[in-house]
């Protein structure tokens, strides 16, 4: 216990003060984006690694969670801090849904089922004009500074307060994951992932479980697609809820080892200074 | 009501393509249980053949059919013996992770090779067509469904007359069976990989006077390559050619009648649906 704690306590007090050394924007870009591989292939590893079931359409909660903030922003005038949570709600009702209607299938239908309703979403997001603005996109214009009572905290001119809000989201992700491996729904979803009809057969509700594993897996991807969106400021469908993305979470958990908490995040490093270098 | 038989018809016509691309899918799905996500990608790499035979040879786009189908065959068998078969007991996901990278590496070596322009391939009838009284049919894509329906029937007749494809349809029904009898199992496979990448390469030559050709092309007929297999149950051929046409007609009437904008969106669903309500397809059995 002692050496896990040790194990991830070290480098994250050291990512912690790491801007204090590297100031170049480059650098602090390059976590940025390791953050958000880390968060979504986490995101992913919840229904994907420990239930086993191999969602190829989480690109639909990316994108409903950068849309959503983005609309409410531009639309209502709601400030990203608040729209966020407001985006991720939506992605997990829409997750419920999806879930509901595709646990039905199992293996290669679900895979395929799961790539169609992220299209579907997809093609109404670069359709429906009025909400969305096509596949022109969106462009987030002057971010409201966030403050707290009168104090300014930050006017998102610089990196560093998306480098700890990247890295708090994806410790907050590996955090999930922590929990949902040592709890009750863990050992389910892990039984589920070995064997679905001796599960079943031991009493485990499969919908149910997989329904939840679903919609915390899509509120985290939701989180982390919102929050990519800010980052970049611009979203259109395609970028967001395009097929590569779905299949970048896959390959960031599946590269450092599905099921494992550990295992999104080499995979993230993997990936990252791969594409990067 | 003339717009209406218009929109089957040439929904037919493209939806022959869509089978020709689903029953290479299909093939390789049965012979070996793998999900061919590079499919795509393989209708790619015929595209851009049949463009350059165009370009360098002058050769007719539907004539260099000959050329693509064995060429492609040879890229599958060279895959499969390279590729495939290493994952063939390996778990689905690494399966998936496979062939998902082997179209990644396609089209991005496309991309090095051949830059991301749109190139367009037009012919002398390009954007002619033939009357059949109030209705025109596209030239091009009458042509492309002619020589669809013979590379279908022969295929047909292929799997069902000759010793080979016996042993081909034997392999898929049940693999140890079939190497208990006597047939080659391994060689099965590279057979129906080669072919699957034949049918798709064909399928490339045959859009390539009609589609812009670029990259990335690959993706959108992977994937309707998958609701053209499923919508007719995975493993079956006959299912494969009725979902094709089937698929192909859903998108030509929903554009006629919702603007062409919505109609990806209506193959999905119509997708999901027969997912949900009939999952092993509409000709398929259950596999579940």
């Amino acid at each position: 216990m002692k050496a896990t704690l040790l194990a991830w306590g070290l480098p994250l007090v050291a990512l912690l003060f790491l801007p204090l050394w590297i100031t170049s924007p480059y650098a602090l870009h390059i976590f940025i984006l390791l953050f958000i591989a880390i968060a979504t292939g986490e995101s992913w590893n919840v229904i994907g690694g420990f239930a086993g079931q191999y969602s190829v359409g989480h690109a639909a909660f990316y994108g409903l969670g950068a849309y959503g903030a983005f609309i409410l922003l531009q639309d209502r005038h709601v400030a990203p801090w608040f729209g966020v949570w407001v985006a991720v709600a939506i992605a997990a009702a829409v997750a419920l849904a999806i879930g509901s209607i595709t646990f039905r299938l199992r293996g290669p239908y679900f895979v395929l089922a799961s790539i169609a309703v992220a299209e579907i979403i997809r093609l109404a997001a670069l359709n429906w004009k009025d909400l969305t603005n096509g596949a022109e996109g969106i462009l987030a214009s002057d971010l409201p500074p966030l403050q707290l009572g009168n104090r300014l905290i930050t006017d998102w001119n610089s990196k560093i307060p998306y480098y700890y809000m990247g890295l708090a989201m994806a410790v907050f992700s590996i955090g999930v994951n922590f929990a949902v491996k040592k709890t009750k729904l863990g050992y389910y979803l892990q039984a589920i992932r070995e064997d679905q009809d001796a599960a079943h057969s031991l009493g485990i509700p499969l919908t149910v479980t997989k329904n939840i594993a679903l919609v915390i897996s899509a509120a985290c991807t939701a989180l982390a697609g919102s929050f990519a969106a800010f980052y970049i400021g611009f979203i259109e469908p395609q970028q967001v809820f395009g097929l590569d993305v779905s299949v970048q979470m896959v390959l960031v958990a599946i590269i450092g080892g599905i099921g494992t908490v550990s295992g999104p995040l080499i995979g993230g490093v993997v990936l990252v200074l791969l594409s990067e270098s | 009501m003339a717009v209406l038989i218009q929109s089957i018809l040439s929904g037919v016509l493209i939806g022959g393509v869509y089978a020709l691309i689903g029953i290479g899918l299909t093939l390789i799905f049965g012979v070996m249980r793998v999900i061919n996500f590079a499919q795509g990608e393989l209708v790619m790499v015929g595209m851009y053949v049949t463009f350059f035979l165009f370009k360098g040879f002058g050769m007719d786009p539907f004539l260099s059919v000959v050329l693509t189908m064995p060429a492609l065959f040879l890229l599958g068998a060279l895959l499969q013996r390279t590729l495939i078969n290493k994952v063939l007991d390996a778990l689905p996901q690494n399966q998936i992770l496979l062939t998902i990278g082997i179209g990644l590496v396609l089209s991005n070596l496309a991309m090095m090779l051949f830059t991301s322009d749109y190139r367009i391939l037009s012919t002398s009838y390009s954007s002619s067509s033939v009357a059949l009284g109030s209705i025109r049919l596209s030239t091009p894509l009458l042509y492309c469904f002619l020589i669809t329906a013979v590379i279908t029937a022969a295929l047909y007749w292929f799997l069902v007359k000759t010793d080979v494809g016996h042993a081909v349809r034997a392999t898929a029904q049940d693999r140890d069976a079939a190497q208990l009898m006597g047939v080659n199992v391994r060689n099965m496979g590279v057979l129906a990989f080669g072919m699957g990448a034949a049918l798709a390469g064909a399928a490339g030559a045959l859009v390539a006077p009609t589609y812009y050709i670029y990259p990335q092309v690959g993706g959108a007929f992977t994937l309707k390559a998958f609701v053209v297999v499923v919508l007719g149950g995975m493993g079956s051929i006959v299912g494969a050619t009725l979902g094709g046409v089937l698929i192909g007609t859903a998108e030509s009437v929903s554009a006629s009648y919702l603007g062409s904008g919505w109609k990806d969106l209506c193959v999905y669903a119509i997708f999901l649906l027969v997912l949900l309500l009939k999952p092993s397809g509409l000709l398929g059995k259950s596999r579940m």
